[in-house]
């Protein structure tokens, strides 16, 4: 490589380079003798090179640094792996929770929550993810991690309420004023009525939606699988997560009514404006449980084990319970509740996944491959 | 891909070294993946792997994944090209900056791009709503999904073509029309082979990529069955039912057709390159 380079102050040299400095000057070569420089015009190789040493450092320190806080797992740090639409909800419960851990006389905790997609996030679990605590959508996904060996088979009964701390059901988002005068599930299928819903096979939150549906369809006397059918052919749009849906339908404008969790309608109403959407509860909905558990293999020594039980526990304490309402979730102990948050949530018929047999009958008789969604797009 | 060695010692050093690090690499980073993807389609057990791929659901994702893959690299391949005979050949105010936007598909994180486009071309979006206006759909329909597709394949052509292109030199061109050939002859017998080697070239990368594409298509596709759901959906979709075996029929089934367009093209390629002697 052919550069010029500058010797001294009015004495210019023009060779081919023999050897880079790391201060950034250059030793080029004319044929006779050789020179050493700064370049004329430095390129990105030279400016790169020409990072005094003491900087050079201080960033591979730094990178290093970074690495090595990823692989710090104290006895007190805590990975509470969740699903997408708890953000808030745990970003309220860590805080909460780390202050009253440190008030009885413990280390402060560190506790990390890694949010997305429920199966995704068991499978991140299954494939050596190291949390100690799981707070999933479906027990199903959690089963999948109880499969593989990493919790016992009956974790479901070791909490209360089938693990479920909190719970949430599945109701209608419309546009302002409900200008398609939508009022029960069989509203969905009129003509002319869109419907944005999640894919069930990539969202859990759907599959509730999908169940919701389907128990409506049973109690009004309809066959459960005509109406489901139906229900999808005014699904214009299949995203792959809860928020996806909720982005296409408030954003995109795209459809005349979301079915959402509760606790993400009332998200959607508070962040985007009152004025633009309107919640309509359903006759009939389902329970939705997302239950949590601890990973038991991923659990270092006893110390870790104390900290976790104390984590899911405050969950279910009256604190814990009041921050879940607050966050629109339906919680069991109203004690230390706002009345306020807790007045919000209409009574309505509510069904449960023990009525489709639990999620390990109802996953593979309508999620699976070949289950009755399949079917609605198979032509089955 | 043919591995060609010479036996002929070469003068240039460090060839041993060179290619120890190539192969390391080349294994770590390709090989060993995709050999963990048909090991797992082996141990699914080839009855298997073909029973999921039978289905009118996936042929219909994988026919709607490859065809509008092709029509987005064959876009890219003539305007690609027209773009970069632009950049190259004409000096005009603007230039470099328009240089620099070429790479921006390159650089923008695909959801991003996906989530941009969406804005744009949805009902309620600036070219959505003109589409709406006359009675039409972009977004959420197969044309969204082209869309998606030309965007992150645009450079790949440019990109090839563009040097290729910077490199015919001015007198080859006036050499043909002092012959007597007209501009259109000197185009078609001259410039265009010469250039067909190089645009073939990102014609191929443009269609691998698109191929595969999931994070731009994903916002902008709808994602309905047997309509606007795309192949890599359906191994998401494997996945998340824990389906692993499913997920790499279906991969497999992606790497033998993108492998045998590859293997086309290059054929191609190597009868186009005899054609004209070099290149």
């Amino acid at each position: 490589m052919i550069r010029s380079i500058r010797v001294t102050d009015s004495q210019l040299a023009h060779g081919r380079v023999i050897r880079r400095h790391l201060d950034g000057r250059l030793t080029v070569e004319d044929g006779t003798k050789r020179m050493t420089g700064y370049p004329l015009n430095p390129g990105l190789l030279d400016r790169c090179l020409g990072f005094s040493m003491r900087r050079v450092v201080a960033i591979a320190a730094t990178i290093v640094g970074i690495g090595l806080a990823g692989q710090a797992s104290a006895d007190n740090s805590l990975l509470n792996v969740s699903y997408d639409p708890t953000r808030e909800l745990y970003r309220a419960v860590n805080a909460a929770f780390a202050a009253k851990w440190e008030a009885d006389g413990h280390p402060a905790p560190s506790i990390e929550t890694s949010h997305g997609g429920s199966g995704a996030q068991a499978r991140s679990v299954i494939d050596g993810l190291k949390a100690q605590v799981v707070t999933l959508a479906l027990a199903s996904d959690i089963d999948q991690i109880a499969a593989k060996g990493l919790l016992p088979e009956d974790w479901q009964s070791r909490l209360p309420h089938n693990s479920s701390p909190y719970t949430s059901t599945i109701v209608f988002l419309v546009r302002e004023g409900n200008p398609k005068g939508i009022q029960d599930w069989g509203d969905l299928v009129k003509e002319g009525v869109e419907v944005i819903t999640p894919n069930p096979k990539t969202s859990g939150g759907a599959r509730w939606n999908y169940l919701a549906a389907w128990a409506w369809a049973q109690k009004n006397g309809q066959d459960p699988k005509e109406f489901v059918t139906e229900l999808f052919k005014h699904v214009p749009v299949l995203d792959s997560g809860a928020r996806g849906s909720t982005t296409t339908f408030t954003q995109r404008e795209i459809g005349d009514v979301l079915l959402a969790w509760e606790n993400e309608a009332y998200l959607a109403l508070n962040e985007l404006g009152e004025d633009r959407f309107d919640i309509v509860v359903p006759s009939v909905s389902i329970l939705a449980e997302p239950p949590v558990a601890i990973v038991d293999k991923n659990i270092v020594d006893d110390e870790q084990k104390q900290l976790a039980d104390a984590y899911l526990n405050f969950l279910y304490s009256p604190e814990g319970q009041a921050l879940a309402f607050k966050h629109y979730y339906r919680a069991w102990d109203e004690s230390a509740a706002d009345p306020a948050d807790v007045a919000r949530f209409p009574k309505l018929d509510l069904v449960t996944i023990a009525d489709f047999g639990g999620w390990k009958q109802a996953q593979p008789e309508h999620f699976g491959d070949g289950g009755t969604f399949d079917q609605i797009y198979s032509g089955k | 891909m043919a591995l060609a060695l010479r036996l002929q010692k070469s003068p240039m050093p460090g060839f041993g070294l060179g290619m120890g690090i190539t192969l390391a690499m080349l294994s770590l980073v390709v090989i060993l993946p995709v050999v963990a993807l048909l090991a797992r389609g082996v141990s699914y057990g080839p009855e298997a792997v073909w029973a999921t791929i039978n289905t009118p659901r996936v042929w219909a994702a994988l026919y709607l994944s490859f065809r509008l893959a092709f029509l987005a690299a064959l876009f890219n391949l003539v305007f690609g090209s027209l773009l970069a005979w632009v950049l190259a050949r004409y000096d005009f105010p603007g230039r470099r900056l328009i240089d620099a936007f070429v790479d921006l598909p390159f650089a923008l994180p695909t959801a991003v791009a996906g989530i941009a486009l969406t804005a744009l071309y949805a009902p309620n979006g600036t070219f959505g709503s003109i589409a709406k206006s006359l009675d039409g759909k972009i977004a959420y329909t197969q044309w969204g999904i082209l869309i998606a597709l030309i965007f992150v394949g645009l450079p790949f052509v440019t990109r090839t073509v563009q040097p290729v292109i910077a490199e015919i030199e001015q007198e080859v061109e006036e050499a043909s029309a002092t012959l007597g050939a007209g501009r259109f002859y000197t185009m078609r017998r001259v410039i265009l082979p010469m250039l067909l080697p190089a645009a073939l070239t990102g014609f191929a990368l443009s269609l691998a990529r698109a191929v595969g594409e999931y994070g731009s298509v994903i916002f902008i596709a709808g994602n309905l069955p047997m309509k606007t759901e795309i192949a890599p959906l359906l191994i998401v979709i494997k996945l998340e039912e824990f389906d692993y075996g499913g997920a790499a029929a279906i991969g497999i089934a992606m790497l033998v057709i993108s492998f045998s367009m590859l293997l086309v093209i290059n054929l191609i390629q190597i009868w186009s390159r005899r054609r004209i002697g070099h290149v």
